[in-house]
């Protein structure tokens, strides 16, 4: 009995010291965050080819280096229109599921180093209608919504007419 | 993947490929070959597999392994005719290998055939010369370290055979030789023979005690194993092989006959035999007074001249290049007498030839030519973009560098094609699985029928490769089944009582075409045509041609066997394999005539990898058309053009009325269009379409690239390609997107599309 208390005690105790690396980035005045681990490269904009009959939030497939992967405007998908790009812009590329994806963003911030115990979950259906939001980080002054980035790709389409409120 | 599974997967490719030619060989032999390098092929296949089972211990495999290899031993050495040889049980035995080969990868308790082992063991023994019976096999004989054993063995049990009192033992692993031979000294001539084997002798699954062996082992004076060749302890790979050996026999058989015996165990330059004297009057053979030297040079021996080196090794001030120079010196001496004495050299076979390409081909990982097939496509992509840049370069420059561009495209292109041509495999892999597939078939269905394979050689791209294998299963299935009659109908038709199905592939026109063809009842039509009109398919009034009804073999659920047998007759066959074989850019046919049979042709492209394409524009979207597809283009305006109600359009197009669609509105393409190009194009059924677009690019080979992978599949496209500027463009799929255009999606609002 005692040795089970010790050790759900040092399970528990472990990932207080642990620390999730975090990719940030902007979409208008809201800042989101991925895993480091999800990003295999950020890339200026680069057109894109539509696709017939897609989501809304798919802007297209693009080359990279001679794979095709699609890439996914972020603002569309949290309900905020269509971003019309430019060579500023910045297409964040991440692994999901056994997929390589294009992020759509603003401008990508940071990277930065969060413990574990710091995010905050998902905050309740009432404000995030389909579940983009794996959990809230707070950085200084800015609150960070880590994306679920799985969510994003394949729910992202629904948001279009809805505001997703974060802040 | 630690090294061990990696090399057991390379085993079991190479079990696919030696039980294919195991197959092929046996089917020779049942078909009257009488050469001997089949039975020879046959034997190495299976003492292969066995070999390669044993180091992986793969138990159940390397057991019926033997007992086959035995069996097969037995057409070898002549003891069993080869017209005598039950051939058919041979190639049962082969399928049960190779469901012992799939249990052993998948991890499976392997179905073992005690019927078809008491069977094989029979092969021997029925026709078993009386002098010498076979010593029964050893089971669990695994070649490998266990062979060096053995090999000592036989090194002593050589020596100890003069003296009369040999010890005769019951069963000592040599399936080769009969035991306990009575030391007859023969009439004959000294012989000796200098084995050198090459140092990857064991990892070709040969064991010296095999290749010596071969030998008529009552006339083997003596064996010296020369081990001065082994390296000093840290240089040692135990899977090299550093045994030389020096083999005196005295012997009735010519040079030649002992060369031939070497056959299919060493390669040419790895043995020499060498005859030294007339021994009619000698008495004892020179050897024995070496031989004990020699054999005392044994694992002992090793161990005491490693020894030394390997203290060695930590001081190198000593004698820094003694221990090193010792082996090579003796390869010296042993290697310089030989070349001076023009010792007699096998002839050049035919299997030694064919020893010698095996090496000069590698094993590669499929993943690397796809890697380096990607390579090329994006060299390809690079240089239609050079060529983009260079057309805005002043007219002097740009003759210049045109000349340049122009030879690197076409070398492009060569390299292209060379690229492919590694990716190339022959249809042999697909068509090397239908022979066990008939004879299972013939006894489930109680059918005899042969199968003639032609054209195996035949090169398609190993993406269509891949693709193969269920078509042709349900072709062959469906011949099996319903066109092949029992032979009692045959008879009683005037037919040969074995029916045949000739299995052909052949290159036309850009396009690898198989067929199937049988000289069954052919396709019941009446019969064929009263299901279609009871489904529906066809209105009961409904007039159809012959050949029309033929072809309703391919609707959906439709099955003429009158009983749903395991086989087919589900009536979820025909229909399945030609959407498969369509959504391959594939056609397939079938003509039929009642009371003679029916064949069905599959034709599909060499490759899914690249396709040949025409480049048009619609807006500021570019899409790839497959020439394939495109039959003719016009002007929309010399067109004449009718609407029909909801917004359907038809063309007049060589007296047909043909639908005409628009490739802007169809696939939601931005920007303004201009549509005055019509395309026509050919669908699956047959029929024809009109496209209408803006504008044609070009024409040009582009490389097809998954849309699947990373996203999904996009309706009206059935992948993409990668254009000159770098963009993307979809490879336009016209059955798929006459879908879109029939189910009526149309495109989300064009506002919200602002590709840059």
């Amino acid at each position: 009995m005692s040795l089970q208390l010790s050790e759900k005690h040092f399970t528990s105790a472990q990932p207080e010291s642990a620390a999730r690396r975090i990719v940030t980035f902007r979409v208008g005045d809201r800042t989101f965050g991925i895993d480091v681990g999800m990003v295999r490269e950020i890339k200026g904009w680069q057109a894109t080819t539509p696709l017939p009959h897609a989501a809304p939030h798919v802007r297209g497939v693009l080359n990279l280096r001679g794979v095709i992967l699609a890439v996914y405007d972020l603002r569309t998908a949290i309900g905020l229109g269509s971003t019309e790009a430019t060579a500023t812009h910045v297409i964040v590329v991440v692994d999901v599921e056994d997929k390589t994806a294009g992020l759509l963003v603003d401008s990508v911030s940071d990277i930065v180093d969060v413990p574990v115990s710091a995010v905050r979950p998902a905050p309740d259906l009432e404000r995030d209608e389909h579940g983009l939001i794996e959990g809230l980080v707070l950085l200084d002054t800015e609150i960070v919504a880590l994306l679920d980035l799985a969510a994003v790709i394949r729910d992202g389409g629904d948001n279009q007419d809805k505001q997703l409120r974060v802040a | 993947m630690d090294p061990l599974a990696e090399l057991k997967q390379t085993f079991f490719q190479e079990c696919e490929e030696l039980l294919g030619a195991l197959e092929q060989k046996l089917q020779l032999l049942d078909e009257g070959s009488s050469d001997p390098e089949d039975v020879n092929a046959a034997f190495r296949a299976i003492h292969s597999i066995k070999g390669g089972a044993g180091a992986f211990g793969c138990t159940d495999l390397v057991g019926f392994a033997h007992v086959f290899e035995a069996a097969l031993d037995h057409l070898r050495s002549g003891r069993v005719a080869l017209g005598d040889a039950p051939f058919a049980l041979f190639l049962r035995c082969s399928d049960a290998v190779s469901d012992l080969v799939n249990a052993a990868r998948n991890d499976e308790v392997a179905p073992v055939r005690p019927d078809l082992l008491a069977a094989l063991e029979q092969v021997g023994q029925a026709k078993a010369a009386p002098s010498a019976a076979p010593a029964a096999p050893a089971a669990d004989a695994p070649p490998g370290i266990a062979a060096l054993g053995n090999l000592l063995a036989l090194v002593d049990s050589k020596m100890g055979a003069p003296a009369p009192a040999a010890p005769a033992k019951e069963d000592d692993g040599w399936d080769d030789e009969p035991v306990a031979a009575a030391p007859v000294r023969r009439l004959g001539y000294d012989v000796r023979i200098k084995i050198t084997p090459e140092a990857d002798l064991f990892r070709r699954v040969i064991e010296p005690r095999v290749a010596i062996g071969i030998l008529p082992a009552e006339e083997i004076v003596s064996v010296a194993c020369d081990l001065s060749h082994v390296p000093p302890l840290e240089a040692l790979d135990v899977t090299d092989c550093h045994m030389r050996f020096e083999v005196m026999m005295r012997t009735a058989l010519s040079a030649e006959e002992i060369v031939s015996k070497f056959d299919f165990t060493l390669a040419n330059e790895e043995f020499e035999v060498e005859v030294l004297a007339d021994a009619e009057e000698e008495a004892a053979p020179a050897a024995p007074a070496e031989v004990p030297q020699s054999v005392a040079a044994d694992l002992s021996a090793i161990l005491a001249r490693l020894g030394p080196s390997a203290d060695a090794a930590p001081q190198p001030d000593i004698h820094p290049v003694a221990a090193p120079v010792a082996p090579v010196a003796a390869a010296a001496v042993a290697a310089a007498p030989a070349a001076p004495r023009a010792p007699m050299r096998p002839a050049a076979n035919d299997a030694a030839a064919a020893r010698q390409r095996q090496a000069v081909s590698v094993r590669v990982d499929l993943d690397r030519i796809d890697r380096l097939m990607n390579l090329v496509g994006e060299i390809v992509i690079t240089q239609s973009m050079l060529v983009e840049c260079v057309r805005s370069l002043p007219y002097d420059v740009y003759a210049k560098t045109a000349e340049g561009i122009l030879t690197l495209s076409r070398q492009t292109r060569e390299l292209q094609d060379h690229v492919m041509a590694v990716r190339a495999q022959p249809v042999k892999a697909v068509f090397q699985r239908m022979p066990r597939l008939v004879r299972e078939l013939a006894q489930t269905l109680g059918k005899e029928v042969k199968l003639v394979l032609e054209g195996e050689n035949t090169e398609v791209d190993k993406t269509i490769i891949e693709e193969l294998a269920d078509p042709l299963t349900h072709m062959i299935r469906n011949s099996m089944d319903h066109g092949v009659e029992t032979p009692e109908e045959r008879i009683a038709a005037g037919k040969h009582p074995e029916g045949t199905i000739k299995l052909i592939a052949e290159h036309r026109a850009g396009r690898i075409v198989i067929s199937v063809t049988d000289d069954g009842r052919g396709i019941g039509r009446d019969r064929l045509l009263a299901k279609a009109k009871s489904r529906g398919l066809v209105g009961a009034d409904e007039k159809l041609a012959p050949e029309e009804i033929d072809q309703l073999i391919f609707a959906a659920g439709l099955s003429t066997a009158d009983a749903v047998s395991d086989i087919s007759g589900r009536g979820v066959g025909m229909d399945v394999v030609r959407r498969n074989v369509e959504s391959l850019g594939g056609r397939i046919s079938v003509d039929s005539e009642p009371g003679r049979g029916c064949k069905f042709t599959l034709a599909l492209p060499l490759t899914l990898a690249v396709l040949e394409g025409m480049v048009i524009r619609c807006g500021v979207d570019r899409y790839v058309i497959p020439i394939a597809s495109v039959i003719e283009t016009q002007h929309l305006a010399n067109t004449p053009i009718e609407h029909l109600t909801f917004g359907q359009e038809v063309l007049r197009w060589r007296g047909e009325i043909t639908p005409l669609h628009r490739l802007g509105a169809v696939m939601g393409s931005a920007g303004t269009r201009d549509e005055n190009i019509i395309i026509i194009a050919e669908t699956e059924r047959g029929g024809n379409v009109g496209i209408a677009v803006d504008e044609i690019v070009g024409q040009q080979q582009v490389v097809v690239k998954s849309l699947e992978s990373n996203y999904g599949t996009v309706n009206g496209a059935s992948a993409a390609t990668i254009l000159g500027d770098g963009l993307v463009a979809l490879i336009l799929d016209v059955d798929s997107m006459l879908r879109v255009a029939a189910s009526g999606v149309r495109q989300p609002v064009p506002e919200l599309k602002l590709a840059g």
